[in-house]
């Protein structure tokens, strides 16, 4: 009798995960999987947006790769990665590691919280309101930097950041350095908090400054909030569209361009649908390989930990 | 046993039937009015509710209730970008409105035109006299052939106000630095030298958007004729962007950025700044629309403000303002004719032109605004004299952020005026219907 019963709960309980299951995979098939296969699908074809598309195979493709518009973006996309990867993640470790291990130790953890939700603020604020407080920032003539920089006695450093095609795209970056850095700080400050202060406490009985418990202590133990970190900023690098919108819709003469924005523009603006299609079909597949290299990489990681 | 089967199925079974629910809910029925039930008008536009068209389109709205009693009008206020980037998707849906104002041009309002979206006005505006009411230059953004193209065939649209370029200038700098208002080109060179050398740049641009590429534009205007805009506009004929025109035009440009007429780091500014800078009495002239006009009017009070057409050109942008367009999913379309037909009748018409408009069938003499009054009569006389030669971005999709992105380079030096003048070429080849 008693194994009867053991045995009879085993079906149900299979047959009520897949119940619970079901709503979600319906949602991501409708919102995620159908539409980014209609794009594939609109990919290969030539189509204005309304009326019959036209089958062309791989002709999108093929222009594609003859496109240097197109390569210029995805070397701009470097740059995003650059400036919305690489260095949030480490100026984040820095602040992280200060303000757990120095300002949350010498003037406690409320002004380290306050100094927190300071450069967290960049993510919350919509990406459209940084742009435009950004560009009059920026401003060649009555914008804030210009006018400090006169201001102190360096008139001459005044430059039109947005509007030169040399700076244009290091002004792009800066902003996106201050929008992000605040996700690497968070999620850095939230690992430190598993790292047993115990550690911390005998290497400095040991005589270890700050610097070399960052190196020794904190870096090795907040290893997989890296890898998180530089996956995630990574593509949202290759992502990224409204700052570039808001801010120089590309320009000055493509000198900002990013991929999505390029696909952006063909899809909507020139109405070449089909072309705009395959520009984000291969954004996609390309940040989907990238997840999933992140994820391999982070799976090893952990697993030469345990 | 049987109980744990049982349970769980029906755990199975409540999971699926809220999933189709959430399934079916998702789908959207019907909202329920029925096609042509004459009670209620849709209608798009996006004009503010102070800019002249905003007030005499409020006025129609009040007369067409006024005439058509029982009937509601269902006003939308959309923005220029969300109209111009979806409306085709709109049109394609069951969501179209009856009447709505879309942007004039081949690659624009010529393009839903050949994908059949809307409304075949011919007959309406044959026996309304719309097309009486405006001139051939006016007219020809109404009328799209069987390709999209602009300038015959049916009528899609119906233009009930027009816009066009002109020299915006700030009287009291010309009067400080005692610099003459110019009649002639050598007159204008004369007065933007004077000013640069009393240290004002004389000209307000706009690199970021459509301003910088006008004066471009309006320096080729200058060296061409009505064949030449028709064979660039039209597609009668080769456009050849190493002829004379463009050529002067590209030329002089770069010669006015390098002398310092127009600013070098104007290149990322946008137009609202370069408004705002003329309001705020920063630079002499602003070579813009009459789009402008209106807001002039009512924020400019620390400076005497006028007006001349571009001197030493028969030539200049302008056209039809944005059309009226019935979609061909509209259920209402007697009911949006009406309208339209109002917006064409003087009193609309006078009101739009007293408020900063410029209408095409207003009585001149209904105008009492001295600045309005000149601003119409330029306007008559330019169509009058088959002046308005469109603008420069309409013969081929996505050609305005072409050339916002080429004009950029010229402005910073990152192009000579032959790469910029055969980027444009192959832009316009790569999108112009093929000869």
């Amino acid at each position: 009798m008693l194994r009867r019963v053991r045995g009879g709960h085993h079906p149900a309980r299979r047959d009520s995960y897949a119940a619970f299951l079901l709503p979600g995979t319906l949602a991501f098939l409708a919102v995620v999987i159908l539409p980014f296969a209609m794009n594939t699908g609109i990919s290969f074809t030539d189509w204005r947006g309304v009326g019959t598309p036209d089958w062309t195979g791989l002709d999108n493709y093929r222009r594609l790769a003859g496109d240097a518009a197109f390569w210029e973006s995805f070397r701009h996309s470097v740059a995003m990665v650059v400036a919305m990867a690489v260095l949030p993640t480490f100026l984040g470790l820095v602040l992280a590691a200060a303000l757990f291990d120095y300002i949350g130790k010498h003037f406690g953890s409320r002004w380290a919280a306050v100094l927190r939700a300071c450069f967290y603020l960049p993510q919350v604020l919509p990406i459209a309101v940084a742009g435009i407080v950004w560009s009059w920032i920026l401003a060649p003539e009555n914008g804030s930097l210009n006018e400090l920089l006169k201001a102190v006695g360096l008139g001459s450093l005044q430059q039109d950041w947005l509007g030169d095609p040399d700076l244009a795209l290091y002004g792009v970056m800066a902003v996106m350095v201050w929008v992000q850095i605040g996700f690497p700080l968070v999620v850095f400050m939230a690992g430190l908090q598993r790292v047993d202060p115990g550690l911390y406490e005998a290497a400095e009985l040991d005589g270890a400054g700050w610097w070399r418990r960052f190196w020794h202590i904190t870096l090795p133990q907040i290893r997989p909030e890296i890898y998180v970190v530089l996956v995630w900023c990574t593509i949202a690098a290759l992502k990224v569209f409204g700052a570039v919108y808001v801010l120089t819709k590309g320009g000055p003469g493509g000198a900002t361009n990013v991929p999505s924005y390029f696909s952006f523009q063909n899809f909507f603006e020139k109405t070449q649908v089909g072309y705009g299609s395959a520009v984000s079909t291969v954004l996609t597949a390309l940040i989907l390989a990238l997840a999933l290299i992140g994820l391999r990489l982070q799976t090893r990681a952990e697993d030469e930990d345990r | 046993m049987l109980k744990a089967r049982k349970r769980g199925a029906g755990l199975l079974a409540a999971a699926l039937a809220g999933a189709l629910t959430l399934a079916l809910s998702g789908c959207g029925g019907s909202d329920g009015t029925t096609a042509g039930d004459g009670k209620t008008l849709r209608l798009w536009h996006y004009e503010g509710p102070d800019s002249a068209m905003g007030q005499a389109w409020a006025e129609a709205v009040r007369e067409f209730e006024k005439t058509h009693p029982g009937v509601k009008v269902e006003f939308e206020e959309k923005g220029f970008e969300q109209i111009q980037k979806t409306a085709p998707m709109i049109l394609n849906s069951d969501d179209a409105p009856d009447l709505m104002e879309y942007n004039k041009g081949n690659a624009t309002a010529g393009l839903l035109s050949r994908q059949g979206l809307l409304t075949d006005l011919s007959s309406e505006a044959s026996a309304r006299g719309w097309d009486k009411k405006l001139s051939d230059s006016v007219e020809t953004t109404s009328r799209y052939d069987a390709d999209g193209v602009m300038g015959s065939g049916k009528w899609y649209g119906v233009p009930n106000y027009a816009e066009y370029t002109m020299a915006y200038y700030n009287k009291d700098l010309f009067e400080k630095h005692e610099v003459d208002v110019p009649s002639t080109f050598g007159e204008l060179t004369d007065a933007l030298a004077a000013f640069k050398a009393k240290g004002i740049t004389p000209l307000d641009n706009a690199g970021a958007e459509y301003i910088a590429h006008q004066y471009v534009y309006q320096l080729a205007l200058s060296e061409a004729d009505r064949s030449w805009v028709d064979a660039y506009e039209l597609y009668q004929g080769r456009t050849d962007f190493h002829d004379e025109a463009w050529t002067h035009a590209a030329e002089t440009f770069a010669d006015w950025v390098e002398k310092g007429y127009i600013a070098k780091n104007s290149s990322g500014t946008k137009a609202e700044d370069a408004g705002v800078a003329f309001i705020s009495g920063k630079y002499p002239i602003l070579f813009s629309g009459s789009w402008w006009f209106g807001r002039f009017q009512s924020e400019i009070d620390t400076f005497d403000w006028g007006t001349f057409l571009w001197p030493g050109s028969d030539l200049t942008l302008g056209s039809g303002g944005n059309l009226w367009v019935v979609p061909k999913g509209a259920k209402n379309k007697e009911l949006a004719y009406d309208f339209i037909d109002i917006t064409m009748t003087k009193k609309i018409q006078n009101l739009l032109g007293n408020k900063g408009g410029v209408p095409v069938a207003a009585d001149p003499s209904a105008i009492t605004d001295p600045q309005s009054k000149t601003l119409i009569e330029n306007f008559n006389t330019l169509s009058g004299n088959d002046g308005l030669a469109f603008y420069p971005d309409w013969p081929v999709p996505g050609f305005y952020d072409v050339l916002v992105s080429e004009t950029q380079k010229l402005i910073t030096g990152s192009a000579t005026t032959d790469q910029y003048l055969d980027a444009l070429q192959k832009a316009y080849d790569a999108g112009a219907p093929k000869q």
